[in-house]
C-alpha cells in the first residue's frame, strides 16, 4: 500500500493513486475473497485497507494443532506456552514494555506507573491492596499483589491484545473468564484491533468513558462527526495505525516519557509511531498561511477537537471521595441524576458526569509532572493540588497550547507526613477495605501497610486535579474552532499566559487614549463648525 | 474665475481608492481588535485586512511613481510661508468671513497647513502603519529567526493600533475641512470631478 502523501498532491497524481488503488482492489473484488464489509460513504478507504490488512497475514492460526487445545478453563498460561513455541521471543518483548511492568523509570525518575507509587485522581492507587481488581487490565495472568512474578513468560497474556473474536474476557488478577473457550480464541488471533485496545483503554477509571473523555467504546461505531479517523465513515483507522509498535512496544506516551512526536524516521526502516498529526498531514495542511503558522504554538488538537466526550457516553469530571460512605440502613447505595448518570455512590462519593465538554487549554511540551505517594506535597493556598501539572510556556520552543480534560476530585491525604495515601478500597466486609467496612482510617492504615509505606494515623481530604490531554475524537474540519473563539476578550484562551493575543489583549489605556484622541477631534471640529454656522459666514 | 482641472484622473483614482482602502482597513482592524464591531466576522476581517494592506502597498508604489514622474511631489514640500496666516484664518478669520490667505493654483493647490498635514500623513502615519503592520504579520518569523521576545508583539500591536486611531482622527479632521470651501460641497466635488474654479489673478499662468 502506498503511504498517504505527505503534502497535498496535485490532482493528476491523486487521480493516478486512486486508479492504482482501484486496480489493486480489483482482483480482490473478482475473487470474492473474505466477505468485505459493505462499502461506506465518506472517505471510503476503510474497506480497501482492511481487506489488504487481512490479506497480508501469512499464517492461518486455526490450522495449528497446538492451538486446538483443549485448554482448561482460565488456563491462560497454557495458551501462552503454545504461542511461545513459535513466537519464542514475544513474551520477552512484551515483558520489556509498560503494558507488562506497569512501572516506568527513566533518568533517575523511579516509581511511576500503576504498579508503583503513582497517585491517580480516580481510584487513587492500586498498591494499597487493590491490585487484584485492577489487574483485570494487566496484560498478564495472576497479578494480585506485589508477589507477582514479573519474569515468568507464561504469565504474559497474548490474547487480550490479539483476540479477534471479541469473546475473550478477563477477570480478577487478569485471569481469563472461565466461560471463555480459550482454544477458539487462540485459533483466531490477529493484529490488535480497536476493540483490543479499547477493552482496557476505553474503561479507565473503572467504567466506559470515565477517565479520558476522548476514549470510550462509542468510538467502535462512531459516526464521522465523533471521530474522523476512527469512524468507518471517516478514515476507518485502527489505534495501531498511529500507535505503531516496535517489538511489542506500542508507541505512545507514558508517565516520564512523552509521546514520540517525530514526523519522520531518522533512517529507512526505523519504526516511528505516528503520534504527531503532521506525520500524515504535514506541518502546513491548511490553505491559509496564517492558519498554518498556528502550528508553531497551537496543537492541532486545540482547534480540531472542539469538545470531548462527543459520543453518547458521559465522562467523569468530578469524583468526591470525601463524601463517600453515606449509608442507608447500614448499606451503601446509589443515586442517579435526571440524565441517568450516577451522581452518588457510597463507594466513591459524589460524582459529576458530562458530555460534549469544552477542554481547558494549557501550555504543554509533552511532559506532565506526575505525583507519587512518596512525594512531599505542599498544599497551595487555594487547597487544590494538581497531580500532574503540564510543563511548558510560550517561550518553550517545544510547547504548544493543548486541550486538556481537567478532572477534579477530593481524596484522602496524610496532613502530618504531607503525602497522599493508598487506601485499601476493593474488599468485602471484615477485610478492612473501605467498601466493606466504611472506615477510612482502617482502610488507609491497611493500604499503607500493604504498600509498605508510612502513615501518621491522621487523614484529611484535599482537592486534587488531574490533566488528561485530549487528542482523540478529532472532529471533521467543519466543526473546528472558529478563529474568534480564541481571538476575543474572555475567549477560550483567556487564561493562557505569556503572550499577546490579537483580539484578547488590549493593553491598558491604549483604547482609552485612542478614543480620547478621536473624541477630542470630534469636539474640536464640532465647536469649529458650530461657530462657523452660527456666524453665518463661510 | 475660470474652471481648470485641478486633480488629474490618476490623482482622483488614487485619492478615492486610498480612502476606500483605509476606511475598510479601519473597520476590519477595529473588528479584529475586538472593539465591538461585527461586520465581516473575525476570519474574513483578518483576510480582508491583509489583502487590502497589500493592495494599498501596490497603490502607494504607483502613487510614488506618479508623483515622482509628474513632479507633483513638490506640492507637498512643507513651507512656513503664510503658515501663521493660515492658522490665524482657521482660528479666527473663518468666523468673520475673512478671505482665504492663500489662493489655490494648479502648481500650488495645497495651502501650507495642508502641505504639513499631508506630508506628515505620507512620511509618518502611513510608513508607521505599513512597518508595524508588516512586523505584526511576520512576527512569528521574527520571533523564530531573530528571537524577538513575546513582549515585542505587544509593542508592535500598540503602535499599529495608535496609528489606526490617529488615522481616524485625521479622517475626521480631513472630512470636516473639506466643508470649508466656497460651499460645503465645493471641495468634495472638485476631488470627484477634478474641476475647480480658480481665481483669475493667480500668480502662475496655466497656459
Amino acid at each position: 500500500m502506498p503511504h498517504p502523501p505527505r503534502r497535498p498532491s496535485p490532482p493528476l497524481l491523486r487521480r493516478a493513486l486512486q486508479t492504482l488503488l482501484g486496480l489493486l482492489a480489483l482482483p480482490l473484488a473478482l475473487a470474492q475473497e473474505p466477505a468485505a464489509p459493505p462499502p461506506t460513504a465518506g472517505h471510503g478507504s476503510y474497506t480497501i485497507v482492511h481487506v489488504a490488512k487481512s490479506r497480508r497475514q501469512t499464517a492461518d492460526h486455526s490450522k495449528f494443532k497446538i492451538l486446538k487445545g483443549p485448554f482448561k478453563d482460565s488456563d491462560g498460561p497454557a495458551v501462552t506456552r503454545a504461542c511461545l513455541t513459535c513466537h519464542m521471543k514475544a513474551a520477552e518483548q512484551v515483558m520489556a514494555t509498560s503494558h507488562w511492568t506497569w512501572n516506568i523509570a527513566k533518568d533517575g525518575k523511579d516509581g511511576f506507573g500503576k504498579s508503583t507509587l503513582l497517585v491517580n485522581n480516580y481510584c487513587i492507587s492500586i498498591i494499597g491492596g487493590n491490585t487484584e481488581s485492577c489487574a483485570r487490565c494487566h496484560a498478564g495472568y495472576g497479578f494480585k499483589d506485589k508477589g507477582f512474578d514479573f519474569t515468568k513468560q507464561e504469565n504474559v497474556d497474548c490474547l487480550v491484545c490479539h483476540d479477534t473474536t471479541g469473546d475473550y474476557e478477563k477477570e480478577k488478577a487478569g485471569w481469563p473468564n472461565p466461560g471463555v473457550t480459550l482454544a477458539e480464541v487462540a485459533q483466531k488471533v490477529g493484529p490488535p484491533s480497536n476493540r483490543n485496545c479499547g477493552v482496557c483503554h476505553f474503561f479507565g477509571g473503572g467504567g466506559d468513558a470515565t477517565k479520558h473523555g476522548d476514549l470510550d467504546d462509542t468510538i467502535l461505531k462512531a459516526p464521522r462527526a465523533e471521530d474522523v479517523h476512527m469512524s468507518k465513515q471517516g478514515a476507518g483507522m485502527d489505534c495501531i495505525d498511529c500507535h505503531a509498535s516496535d517489538a511489542h512496544k506500542v508507541g505512545g506516551p507514558n508517565y516520564v516519557v512523552p509521546a514520540d512526536r517525530r514526523e519522520q524516521a531518522k533512517f529507512a526502516g526505523e519504526s516511528v509511531s505516528r503520534m504527531s498529526c503532521a506525520a500524515c498531514h504535514s506541518d502546513s495542511p491548511h490553505k491559509s498561511y496564517i492558519l498554518n503558522r498556528h502550528y508553531q504554538k497551537v496543537a492541532c488538537q486545540t482547534c480540531h477537537i472542539p469538545a470531548y466526550a462527543r459520543g453518547t457516553l458521559p465522562t467523569n469530571t468530578f469524583w468526591d471521595w470525601a463524601s463517600a460512605g453515606r449509608l442507608k440502613n447500614g448499606r451503601g447505595y446509589k443515586e442517579e441524576d435526571a440524565n441517568g448518570y450516577e451522581k452518588y455512590n457510597s463507594i466513591h462519593g459524589e460524582m459529576i458526569w458530562a458530555r460534549n465538554v469544552r477542554p481547558s487549554y494549557v501550555w504543554y511540551n509533552g511532559t506532565l509532572k506526575f505525583t507519587r505517594l512518596t512525594d512531599r506535597i505542599n498544599v497551595p493556598a487555594d487547597g487544590r493540588v494538581i497531580l500532574n501539572p503540564a510543563e511548558g510556556s510560550y517561550t518553550d520552543p517545544n510547547a504548544k497550547i493543548w486541550p486538556f480534560k481537567f478532572h477534579e476530585a477530593t481524596q484522602p491525604f496524610d496532613p502530618i507526613l504531607k503525602r497522599f495515601v493508598a487506601p485499601y478500597t476493593a474488599g468485602s466486609k471484615g477485610s478492612g477495605a473501605y467498601w466493606g467496612d466504611w472506615d477510612w482510617n482502617v482502610a488507609i492504615r491497611k493500604g499503607m501497610d500493604t504498600a509498605g509505606l508510612p502513615y501518621s494515623g491522621q487523614f484529611s481530604f484535599v482537592k486534587t486535579s488531574m490533566l488528561w490531554p485530549v487528542t482523540h475524537m478529532v472532529a471533521p474540519k467543519e466543526q473546528a474552532l472558529a478563529c474568534v473563539e480564541c481571538h476575543k476578550r474572555n475567549g477560550l484562551l483567556a487564561q493562557v499566559p505569556g503572550f499577546y493575543l490579537l483580539g484578547r489583549d488590549h493593553g491598558a489605556g491604549v483604547d482609552l487614549l485612542g478614543f480620547g484622541v478621536i473624541l477630542l477631534t470630534i469636539l474640536g471640529v464640532g465647536i469649529h463648525g458650530f461657530i462657523r454656522t452660527t456666524q453665518g459666514r463661510h | 474665475m475660470r474652471r481648470v482641472v485641478l486633480y488629474e484622473g490618476f490623482e482622483r483614482f488614487w485619492h478615492w481608492a486610498q480612502a476606500l482602502l483605509i476606511i475598510t482597513m479601519m473597520l476590519t482592524g477595529f473588528e479584529v481588535r475586538g472593539l465591538g464591531l461585527h461586520l465581516f466576522g473575525f476570519q474574513r476581517a483578518v483576510a480582508l485586512h491583509n489583502i487590502l494592506a497589500v493592495t494599498l502597498l501596490v497603490l502607494i508604489v504607483f502613487a510614488i511613481f506618479w508623483h515622482v514622474t509628474t513632479g507633483e511631489w513638490r506640492q507637498y514640500i512643507p513651507t512656513r510661508k503664510f503658515l501663521r496666516e493660515m492658522i490665524a484664518f482657521y482660528v479666527t478669520g473663518i468666523f468673520k468671513g475673512a478671505p482665504h490667505p492663500v489662493r489655490k493654483h494648479r502648481m500650488a493647490k495645497l495651502n501650507p497647513l495642508q502641505r504639513l498635514a499631508y506630508f506628515g500623513f505620507k512620511v509618518l502615519i502611513i510608513p508607521v502603519q505599513v512597518t508595524s503592520g508588516a512586523l505584526y504579520y511576520y512576527y512569528p518569523n521574527l520571533q523564530h529567526t531573530l528571537g524577538w521576545p513575546p513582549a515585542s508583539l505587544w509593542v508592535i500591536a500598540v503602535v499599529h493600533v495608535l496609528g489606526a486611531f490617529g488615522l481616524v482622527a485625521f479622517l475626521i479632521g480631513h472630512v470636516y475641512l473639506t466643508t470649508t470651501g466656497h460651499t460645503p460641497l465645493t471641495n468634495i466635488k472638485a476631488m470627484l470631478t477634478g474641476w475647480e474654479e480658480l481665481e483669475d489673478d493667480a500668480y502662475f499662468d496655466e497656459t
